[in-house]
This record gives C-alpha cells, structure tokens and sequence, in this order.
C-alpha cells in the first residue's frame, strides 16, 4: 500500500518532467498543419525528418553549432587545465597572501553573472571582440566552484608523496602532471561534464555579446529563430531537439557523475 | 639572477609562477569589471562619461517601474525557494525508500535540469499558449473550458516552469543528505516507540537543516539573478507582470542603451545577494545541528 503510493507519486512526478520533452520531440516530427491542428496531434501521422533540412535553410542552424562546440569546448579545456593547477597550489602551497588570495577567490562565487554583463560588454566593445570566439570565451576560462572542487580533492592527497618527488629531483611542474594531476580524473570528468554542460546551455553572455547571426551559439539563435519565426515551432522544436541530443546522450552515459557531482559541490 | 635561499621561498616562487593565469584572469574579468560597474553607475549620458555622483542610485530608489520589478523578482525567488524545497524534499524521501527502479526514476527527474533556458522557455511557450498551445487545444477538444496562465497567474507559471526544471537538482541535493543521516538515530528512535512521522520531524527534518539551508541560498540566489524565463516566455508581461530584475536591468541597458542607470540597478541588486546570502549563511551556521 504504501509502496503503491511512493510509485505513484515517482511516475507521476517522471511524466510531468519527462512528457514535456517527449512531446517537444513529436512536434520536432510534425507537419505544420499538424502543429495547429485542432485536435492537438501528440503522434505525427509520418515523421518529418525533413523539417530539420528546412531548419538548416532558414537560419545558419551548422554556425550555431560549430559556434556552441567551440565555445562550450574551448571553457572546458581552460577549465580543466587551469583549475586544478590552481587548486593544487591552494592545497598545497604556503606562500605569502595565501589566504588574501583565496578569499578574493571565494568572493568571486558571490558575484552573479549580470554584474560583470555591462562592464564585460564595454570592455569587449573597446576591445573590438565583440562578436568573436574570444569575447564569448574569455569571461568564463576559470571560476572559483572549479577550483574549490578541485582544492577539495587535491587536499587529502599525501604531502609524502609530493616530498618524495621533490627529493628524486622531478621539477614543479613534472610533479603536478604526474604525481597530482592522474590521481584527480574523477574530479576532472565531473568538472569536466558540468562545465561542458552549462556553457552549451549558456544564454545572457551569448545574447549580448553576439549581434550577427553567423556568430550565435544555440540557445541564442534558437530563441530568435523563434522570435522571427514564432508561428513554425514544428522547426523551433527541431532546434531545440538538437540542442538537447547531446546534453542527454552525456547524461545517460555518465548519470553518476552528475549526481554525484551535485552531491559533491552542489555546483551552481 | 638571485635564487631565493630557503625551502619555502623557492616553493612561493613556483606557487606564484602557478597563480600567474589565474590571477591575471580573475582580476581582468571580475575585479576589474566590479570596479568598472560601480564606477559606472555613478555616470550619467549616453557615453556614461559624465559624472552624476549618486544621482542613478536616488532614481533608481525612486523609481516605481524598479521598484516594481524588485518585488515581482523577490515574489519569484519566494515561489521558487518554497517550491524548491517541498517538492525536492518530498521526491527525495520517496527516492530515499528501497525502490526498485530507484536510479531510472533520479534520472528521469534530473532530465530537465540539463536543458538550457531557451529549451525550457520556448517548449512551455508552446505547451502554454493561450490559442495554439498543444494543453489549450487538448481542453478544448475534450470540451473544458480553456486557460489562460500565463495571462491570469504569469509569474506563478513561470515559478512553476522554473521549478520544472530544477527540482530534480533540489532532490538529488535533498537525498545526499538524507543518506548522510546514520540509520542508527532511526533504529534508536523505533526502539523508543517514535513513528514516522515523529521521526521525520524530530528526526529527519532537523538533521537535514544544513541541506534545507544550502537549497535555499542556491534557489534564492538563482531566482533573483533569473533571466530567460521572463526574456523567452513573457517578454516581462503581461504589462510589468513579470519583469524580473536582470531581465528590467537587461532592457536598461541595451535597449535603452542607458549604462549608468543599469549599471547603478546592477549594483543594487548585487548588494541585495551579497546581503541576502550572508544573513542566511550566518543564521545557518548559529542553526547548525551536530551529531
């Protein structure tokens, strides 16, 4: 009985996270007949792939997503080059300034994107990225979450095991990379996946950095396919069907770290 | 060039040497831009080149359409927060139980989390819409009478559609903490004569306390910095419905093209989160619960 009602609750609960997206694909699928269609068509009589062709025709749908590839990429590369390499330094390192340094890192995480939005976009402007790889990259090449989660790992590894290093004369350098940075992949691959995911879905910066169309990644060029095209959303929902594909394939095959990495950090 | 001599020093040496990257980046793209909006806002003109001293902030205090925003955005946060934890706390206990499917159920609710704004904001600006949304259609179709949410109760749909999509993130949270709870404290309760219910509030609910805490810090923070839901679904409306503070600063800013107005409503806002945030953290830490 009392399981009946726990399954109840959790399938009821799964249908209305999940129904939603389903059906966004079955509109992905839909004539645009179908779409309007007074008895609202939950099944498309035939599939139509080839609304994702006419996606492709009507806005630069390939730049969008070379553009969200790039970027999304390039902010998890720095991400996991820099962020442990800084959190191994706060885990084990004295050094002068060390805990005015870290504060002023911590205190980054009190900082809400929309405060640096405007002096970003003027620093951008003066420097003419705007509309570039670089100006949608830059502002987002480290954070602190990263480095703490990074610091957090880094910090039960033994100090001996970095002496031994430095006694058999292995450089700074050859010692993070081979002594720290292999014993770190779990943390790397959460790091990883969540950074991934979150600048792939990134929407304020994008929309203000950006003015052409050629230079939009996804999320922004979906929404304003969708404000010049309000009425096709068979299309609009094939855009967001391909927005979502490969956040959901990394999510079924990785669905421990993600959970495990919320656990962890509760990151974000 | 002079080696420094002791151990330390050479170890500083390279800890700097790390740092380098990292300092340059944080101070070029944090601390310089939270100097430059602060500086900003007290400038004035199309340029943002003149000087205005406080004038933006007293506009701002005065201004019924920021004011109005404000509280639409603080009306949010409360939704979502509330939101937040009930139902995460209620879909986490039910996950907690020994279920099979247990896993095929967390990933199903977690889905949404990882979709972008502009997925969420455009599907339920479908699902939604008064005339040629799929649900409208259904109703009508089935003869009920149709609705109209997001014209009746905007800022509650958009609430809600928020929620759709973090409450699996909130009950992943909510269930760490419920396994970090030791099983002893209910086997002991059980052997005093203590029921479920009894438990979960002597027990469960206050060793929880911490976790409760950091849900509402995260969904207060999220909620007040909330941007897609207003600029996808509602355009801030119906009217000022529901123009949420980023989205009114947004407008402020680039459509107006007024940077020291919109950079002066940054900074308050900002204000309002620091402020926010450390009286939660502070009230939690006097609250805090010890094993």
């Amino acid at each position: 009985m009392r399981k009946a009602l726990l399954y109840t609750l959790l399938v009821i609960a799964s249908l209305i996270t999940v129904v939603p997206l389903l059906y966004m694909v079955s509109l992905s699928l839909q004539t645009e007949a179908e779409t309007l269609a007074a008895n609202a068509v939950l099944v498309p009589d035939s599939p139509q792939w080839g609304n994702y062709a006419e996606l492709f025709a009507r806005a630069p749908f390939g730049n969008f997503i070379v553009n969200s590839l790039v970027v999304a990429g390039a902010i998890t590369l720095a991400h996991l080059l820099f962020d442990p390499l800084v959190g191994y330094v706060f885990a084990k390192f004295r050094f002068p300034l060390r805990n005015t340094l870290f504060v002023a890192l911590l205190a980054t995480l009190m900082v809400p994107f929309f405060v640096r939005m405007i002096p970003l976009y003027v620093l951008m402007a003066n420097m003419g990225w705007l509309n570039t790889y670089q100006g949608l990259i830059t502002p987002f090449l480290m954070d602190a979450f990263g480095i703490f989660l990074m610091r957090q790992f880094i910090q039960p590894i033994p100090d001996d095991l970095i002496n031994a290093a430095r006694i058999d004369g292995a450089s700074e350098l050859r010692i993070y990379r081979s002594v720290i940075l292999p014993q770190t992949r779990p943390a790397l691959a959460v790091l990883g996946l969540f950074t991934f995911v979150f600048q792939w879905n990134e929407f304020l910066w994008p929309l203000v950095a950006t003015s052409t169309p050629e230079m939009r990644t996804i999320p922004v060029g979906l929404t304003l396919f969708n404000q010049e095209y309000f009425t096709l959303w068979h299309l609009t929902a094939a855009g967001s069907v391909i927005l979502f594909v490969p956040t959901a394939i990394l999510f079924i095959f990785t669905q421990r770290y993600f959970v495990r990495g919320i656990a962890l950090t509760g990151l974000r | 060039m002079s080696r420094p001599r002791t151990l330390s020093g050479r170890y500083a040496r390279t800890a700097y040497l790390f740092l380098t990257p990292a300092i340059l980046f944080f101070a070029a793209f944090f601390y310089l831009p939270i100097g430059n909006v602060v500086a900003t806002s007290f400038r004035t003109g199309p340029q943002a080149d003149q000087w205005t001293g406080l004038g933006n902030y007293t506009q701002a205090l005065a201004d019924p359409a920021v004011r109005h925003s404000f509280l639409v955005t603080v009306a949010f946060s409360v939704l979502v927060v509330i939101g937040s934890i009930v139902l995460g706390l209620v879909l986490a206990l039910a996950l907690d139980q020994p279920l099979k499917g247990r896993v095929v159920f967390r990933v199903l609710l977690l889905v949404p989390y990882l979709t972008s704004v502009a997925i969420v904001g455009l599907l339920w600006r479908n699902i939604l819409d008064p005339e040629l949304g799929v649900l409208n259609r259904m109703l009508d179709a089935l003869g009920l009478p149709g609705q109209q949410w997001l014209n009746t109760a905007p800022l509650l749909t958009i609430a809600a559609v928020t929620l759709w999509q973090n409450v699996g993130y909130t009950m992943v949270l909510f269930l760490a903490g419920l396994q970090g709870i030791p099983e002893t404290y209910h086997e002991a309760a059980k052997i005093d004569g203590a029921d479920g219910w009894t438990r979960f509030w002597r027990i469960t609910l206050p060793l929880l306390a911490p976790t409760t805490l950091f849900v509402s810090v995260m969904a207060v923070i999220s909620g007040l910095q909330a941007f897609g839901q207003a600029y996808i679904i509602t355009n801030g409306g119906p009217g000022d419905a529901t123009d949420l503070s980023v989205f009114h600063i947004f407008n402020v800013a680039f459509r107006t093209r007024d940077f020291g107005y919109s950079s002066a409503q940054s900074v308050l806002l900002l204000v309002v989160i620091v402020a926010f945030t450390l009286v939660q953290l502070r009230a939690g830490r006097r609250g805090e619960v010890t094993y």
